[in-house]
């Protein structure tokens, strides 16, 4: 047992976890952010992912105490950033989901991209999502919303 | 709601992240046998959750800021272990000097999986699906690996002995590794994925050519990857470009002997071995 402390969405939090404890279940069920899905369990599907000191990571495949003293941001989180409310709107507008199961993960993802980098080529754009998986595959409709939310991210590097 | 099955869950450890190499191989040493070194972690983390290894306890070298170094020497670019994948990618002494190695991270798992996975972890768990491998051998790259009694230094070649065996010992990290580089290199990395729902590779090829002097590494077919030369392929450097791919290509057949595994069968692994090498041959020989 390690007492860890997690700058989660803003907020400092100090949890109680295990030695063994994967990150995903300590966000789900200690601090109830059901944004992060569990689907694969393995580091593939990528649902799971959140950023970790601004970094995407697959929060199955990382621990707890692997995160101790460090940010963790995720689809919550990204509600306070203009920028990124526009990217939701933007998936809402192009219908860039089926199901939605995948959209936190995407959103996230898609988040760091466009930050790091708002004029990403259509092909490395597709390559940087590419650890994502939408099994309704609208895929299409992903990309096209997140080039539609680019304009948002250059506005915000220029000011 | 909470998973207590094996694959939803980890068996039980003690977590250490120590800030000093010192700490790390005296860790390694206290708990031989008992611990595993985690650096990017997802091998160990998915080896954990299918049971396949019990570690008392992980030693996470992640915080140790001499293995994440990237630097240029006179003996070779020395690359810490704990480097990862986008770092390869992103490093503009990689990028310029060792091509090939850059191309290779750019396959390691996707692109996510890439912040987290590290060389060092990449090439020590000993899978014949790592892509750092291949391309560390083709440059004839050197590994230096240090416990508490010392250090030693191998060819990337004598790492793996077999399936998920490598000659690193229970207390040993693999601390930097060295890539000779030169002016003048040219090479490429190849790379077969089966297009089924697990991005496993199926064949891999690194190609490097200085000078007179040819790499051909073919990995992913068998536990350890292949490693043929200008003198093992017979490579007539007077002779035409396609007789010496005919030529290679047979050789290549002939010598390799796949593995059959769920992702692919040992004949389809030795004629993708054949095309591929042709393929990365022709590529840096510049379809000449």
């Amino acid at each position: 047992m390690k007492t860890i402390s997690l700058k989660v969405n803003g907020i400092t939090k100090e949890i109680t976890v295990e030695d063994n404890e994967l990150l995903l279940n300590a966000l789900r069920e200690k601090l109830g952010i059901t944004s992060v899905k569990a689907a694969c369990w393995r580091g593939e599907c990528g649902l799971c992912t959140v950023l970790l000191d601004g970094i995407p990571v697959k929060s199955c495949m990382t621990l707890a105490v692997e995160a101790d003293g460090k940010e963790v941001i995720t689809a919550e989180g990204l509600y306070s950033d203009e920028r990124a409310k526009k990217l939701m709107e933007s998936f809402v507008k192009h219908g860039a989901m089926q199901c939605g199961f995948c959209t936190p993960a995407f959103v996230v993802t898609s988040h760091y991209v466009l930050t790091k980098n708002p004029e990403v080529d259509g092909e490395e754009l597709k390559k940087e999502l590419n650890g994502v998986i939408c099994r309704c595959g609208t895929y299409y409709q992903i990309y096209e919303a997140v080039k539609d939310a680019e304009k948002y991210y250059k506005k915000e590097t220029k000011s | 709601m909470s998973f207590t099955t094996p694959y939803f869950t980890l068996p039980k450890f003690t977590y250490f992240k120590p800030t000093k190499l010192e700490d790390a191989l005296s860790l390694l040493r206290q708990y031989k046998g008992k611990a595993k070194v985690m650096a990017g972690g997802i091998m160990l983390v998915n080896l954990m959750k299918e049971r396949q290894i019990f570690p008392e306890y992980v030693i996470d070298i992640k915080g140790i800021e001499e293995l994440k170094r990237i630097s240029k020497t006179e003996n070779g670019i020395k690359i810490g272990s704990a480097v990862t994948a986008i770092e390869l990618q992103n490093s503009l002494i990689v990028r310029d000097n060792l091509p090939v190695l850059a191309k290779a991270a750019s396959y390691m798992g996707d692109r996510t999986l890439q912040h987290t996975v590290t060389i060092g972890g990449n090439i020590s768990v000993g899978m014949p699906s790592t892509d750092g491998l291949p391309a560390l051998m083709s440059m004839d790259s050197l590994l230096r690996i240090k416990s508490q009694d010392g250090e030693r230094t191998i060819p990337a070649s004598e790492l793996v002995i077999g399936l998920g065996k490598t000659s690193l010992k229970d207390d040993e990290i693999i601390t930097e590794i060295i890539v000779p580089y030169s002016s003048g290199l040219k090479g490429t990395y190849l790379k077969l994925i089966n297009a089924s729902e697990v991005a496993i590779t199926t064949v891999a090829v690194s190609v490097l050519l200085k000078e007179r002097k040819l790499s051909v590494v073919i990995g992913a077919i068998a536990p350890k990857p292949y490693y043929f030369d200008h003198k093992s392929l017979q490579w007539k450097w007077e002779a035409s470009l396609t007789e010496n791919l005919k030529n290679a290509s047979e050789i290549i057949g002939s010598n390799v002997k796949p593995m059959s595994d769920a992702v692919a069968s040992s004949e389809y692994r030795k004629e993708v071995s054949k095309v591929l090498a042709v393929r990365a041959l022709k590529e840096v020989f510049g379809g000449a």
